[in-house]
């Protein structure tokens, strides 16, 4: 019954869009007071396309009474109205009681496996279509790696929405926030709970969906170019359009295994591929790794994910830990079984993209100045540890590793992401103006304490500092690279380990520490941008420090590995002690702590701009730094493809358009017009030019049957 | 020298190419009417021609031709009255019977 029930974990979040869509937005909108915006404002007002906003009075003069620097916001209301708040009360209420019955489902699974069989339960299914011998079904099930997946959406989701009533303070469209958050939320949990390949990928398009309406959430706020920044309407056009050509993979993937075995269904596909071609198996898989990739935002597809910062803070948050980027490690981990059958070459795929990505995405981050790019690179390089996980974990260890730095990431990265949209917070309100750049702060961590002391937790999480739960995932995927017998992943990894602590220390320096400050630089300094910052709010903090329990306990419970994968016999060995045991760890750890020593020396005790006079003053680290910083110029290179290439191809069946298919119809229409026109000329209007065609005519006619009749028909 | 058919067909074609030579070239619309019906009377002449020198002597086939032509100068009287009618009235709008001139129906 507990179990059987647990499909309205997936429904709920679907109820709280439902209700505030159609019930407590509506109540917001309405009750606001319409008042026409005078002539004078209307530029301002133009930008605002989302027409039930504009109902909004724009509160320019309110906020802080800086309208000229905030013109770019988005629109504020004086004061939230009773329907803004229910909005927010009635999607906090249905996500904390679907947060609470996941953790039960959580203890109760851990508590009595039994319980529950390992290959899981189907709690809901309806038969969408019949044709053919076929059923569509909508089903979806439960397991426990759907239910270990489920914990940390619903936790973050509803921690999210619980620091979104801060971050969001008096924003027109709060009201539409809370929705499209649930929507985020019950999208994410369509993929946790399907039952099969129609499901998982429809709930694909609806996390796209609502990632599309978040990343763009702000309409109105224009692109910044100077700072490298992409309007919030073409980031999430550009994440859209990102995923749909990883999706074109990942369709494909599904057409072959559902041609081959005849079915969508996730155990009936895992039971029809052992009769089929490994390596066209092993295609098939590739090609769903392709969807993976755009979602989870890998090498060739993952310029998406450093844009999507353009979206609020709070839903960065959500896409970085639980709800979109997530949902391509879980796909993978989902269909593992499929993996496991299909030729080496497949799982050898996923590895290297992982690792060459962890690498790659590491090394841009060491120099991006955009305090949340930081962050977007750090998940694109801890997700390729996840795939790196999934991938060499084989058979014996089956999805455990990934799965787990996935569990452990979240709590951090979430946390990381939470505690930068405080900083971001409070730095709009000290300088009335959207700060991100971390040359700009400095010495936050004496004015935000709170926010200063969790974020470095969770930086020394990431980091893989030993204790943090990062070390025991990461250490784990780094060690098994090595011990499955990867030697050049293994390599990648562990220098991505090193990065990842230097990038990640380096933030936290430059952002809330300094030269001068407490703890030699870690602590307090001077800051660099101007205003009198204040710590955030308790709606913001509170999720913050419930987070830091997670960072750092999650990774102790090592049990996970067993419970995400019942089958996997060798998971005995990735328990704690035989961790502490392995040479390779510790090394792991000196790297991890090589990075944060050499961080903390570089941004701790020299001062930034002299960092920036020496990388100038010097030809090589010059180039090398513009060139991390233009993020290997794959942005440009896309850039350059769609204007080139695309818009040349486009151009060039537009003109095969225009001038064959065109010249085609209008020429059979000019030549029956012209030769009309020609022989009109005939038609003199003269009866006696008519009269000699009569007669001529007939005389010609006389003749032949003349001829005839005397000669043929004689 | 008896009057033989043959005799009597030429006559009309002579006259019927008169007749036609005549409305093709003539350039007056009243000159071409008469044409006109100096053909329908080589007409004429062919049919009553046919009918006197007719070889079978049916006697309901004697009077074919006669009645044809009887009627050929009916449907002519009524045709000449149109004709002039039409030609008078596009002189009143054009000021001109020049058939060559007259040529409104075109395109």
């Amino acid at each position: 019954m507990l179990y059987q029930l647990s499909w309205t974990i997936l429904f709920a979040p679907l109820l709280a869009f439902a209700v505030i869509i159609f019930g407590t937005r509506v109540w917001d909108l309405r009750s606001r007071p319409k008042v026409a915006l005078p002539a004078a404002e209307h530029g301002h007002g133009e930008h605002h396309t989302d027409d039930h906003d504009t109902h909004a009075v724009t509160d320019e003069h309110g906020h802080g009474g800086h309208s000229e620097q905030d013109e770019d916001d988005d629109p504020h209301v004086p004061q939230l109205s009773a329907g803004a708040k229910a909005s927010a009360y009635a999607a906090l209420v249905i996500m904390a009681l679907a947060c609470i019955y996941s953790w039960v489902l959580l203890f109760s699974t851990v508590l009595h496996p039994a319980d529950l069989a390992a290959a899981g339960k189907e709690v809901f299914a309806y038969n969408w279509l019949s044709v053919g011998g076929l059923n569509y079904i909508v089903g979806f099930h439960l397991d426990r790696l759907g239910i270990a997946m489920m914990v940390v959406v619903t936790t973050i989701t509803f921690l999210v929405q619980f620091y979104s009533q801060g971050y969001m303070e008096n924003s027109a469209g709060y009201a539409r926030f809370y929705a499209y958050l649930s929507l985020f939320a019950f999208s994410m949990l369509v993929i946790v709970f399907a039952e099969n390949f129609l499901v998982i990928f429809c709930g694909w398009e609806l996390v796209g969906l609502s990632s599309y309406l978040l990343i763009g959430f702000w309409i109105n706020k224009r692109a910044k170019p100077e700072e490298q920044r992409p309007s919030p309407a073409s980031a999430n056009l550009q994440a859209f359009i990102m995923n749909r050509i990883g999706d074109v993979g990942f369709i494909l993937g599904i057409m072959i295994l559902f041609v081959n075995t005849g079915s969508f269904d996730f155990i009936a596909v895992q039971h029809g591929v052992v009769h089929m071609d490994k390596t066209l198996l092993g295609i098939a898989m590739i090609l769903v790794f392709c969807g993976a990739m755009g979602k989870s935002a890998q090498f060739p597809l993952h310029t998406w994910l450093p844009s999507a910062m353009e979206g609020p803070t709070p839903v960065s948050a959500l896409i970085h830990a639980a709800t979109m980027v997530a949902a391509g490690v879980y796909m993978i981990a989902r269909t593992s079984p499929l993996f496991a059958t299909a030729a080496p070459f497949a799982w050898e795929v996923v590895a290297s993209i992982g690792a060459f990505t962890a690498f790659f995405a590491a090394t841009i981050a060491l120099v991006q100045s955009d305090f949340k790019r930081v962050l977007a690179f750090s998940t694109i390089s801890q997700l390729g540890y996840m795939f790196v996980g999934l991938g060499v974990a084989g058979p014996e260890y089956g999805v455990g590793p990934g799965m787990f730095h996935l569990f452990t990431h979240a709590f951090f990265k979430a946390l990381l992401f939470l505690g930068a949209g405080s900083v971001l917070h409070g730095l709009h309100h000290a300088m009335h103006k959207e700060v991100q750049d971390v040359r700009l702060m400095g010495g936050l961590a004496s004015k935000m304490p709170i926010t200063a002391a969790t974020w470095l937790i969770a930086v020394l999480a990431i980091s893989g500092f030993p204790g943090f739960s990062g070390f025991y995932s990461k250490e784990e995927i780094i060690g098994l690279a090595l011990e499955q017998g990867h030697p050049v992943i293994y390599a990648l990894t562990l220098a991505t380990a090193g990065l990842t602590a230097f990038y990640m220390l380096r933030a936290f320096i430059l952002a809330f520490g300094g030269k001068g400050g407490k703890f030699m630089g870690l602590w307090g300094g001077p800051y660099r941008g101007y205003g009198e910052v204040k710590e955030s709010p308790l709606y913001m903090t509170i999720p913050l420090m419930l987070l830091v329990i997670p960072s750092v306990l999650a990774g102790y419970w090592t049990g996970f590995y067993q419970y995400v994968n019942v089958s996997a016999e060798n998971v005995a060995n990735l328990s704690i002690p035989a961790l502490f045991q392995a040479t390779d760890t510790w090394i792991g750890v000196i790297v991890s702590l090589v990075g944060l020593g050499f961080a903390w020396f570089l941004y701790g005790r020299v001062d930034l701009v002299k960092i920036n006079q020496v990388v100038q003053s010097n030809a090589a680290l010059r180039t090398i730094h513009r060139i991390l910083f233009n993020r290997y110029y794959v942005d440009d290179l896309y850039n350059w493809i769609v204007k080139y290439v695309v818009l040349g191809l486009a151009a060039l069946a537009q003109a095969f358009d225009r001038y064959i298919v065109d010249g085609i119809v209008n020429g059979v229409a000019s030549g029956v017009t012209g030769t009309g026109s020609g022989i009109r000329r005939l038609e003199t209007g003269r009866v006696q030019s008519y009269m000699i065609g009569f007669f001529g005519g007939v005389a010609v006619l006389a003749v032949v049957f003349v001829v005839l009749i005397t000669t043929v028909w004689k | 020298m008896h009057l033989t058919l043959e005799h009597v067909l030429v006559l009309g074609a002579v006259l019927f190419c008169i007749g036609l030579y005549g409305a093709i070239t003539k350039r007056n619309a009243i000159a071409v009417l008469m044409s006109i019906e100096i053909m329908l009377n080589a007409v004429n002449i062919t049919m009553v021609g046919f009918s006197y020198f007719d070889t079978v002597k049916l006697y309901s086939q004697h009077l074919t031709g006669q009645i044809f032509a009887i009627f050929i100068i009916t449907v002519a009287a009524a045709e000449a009255a149109v004709a002039l009618a039409m030609v008078i009235a596009i002189y009143r709008k054009r000021a001109t019977v020049d058939v060559g001139e007259i040529d409104m129906m075109k395109w």
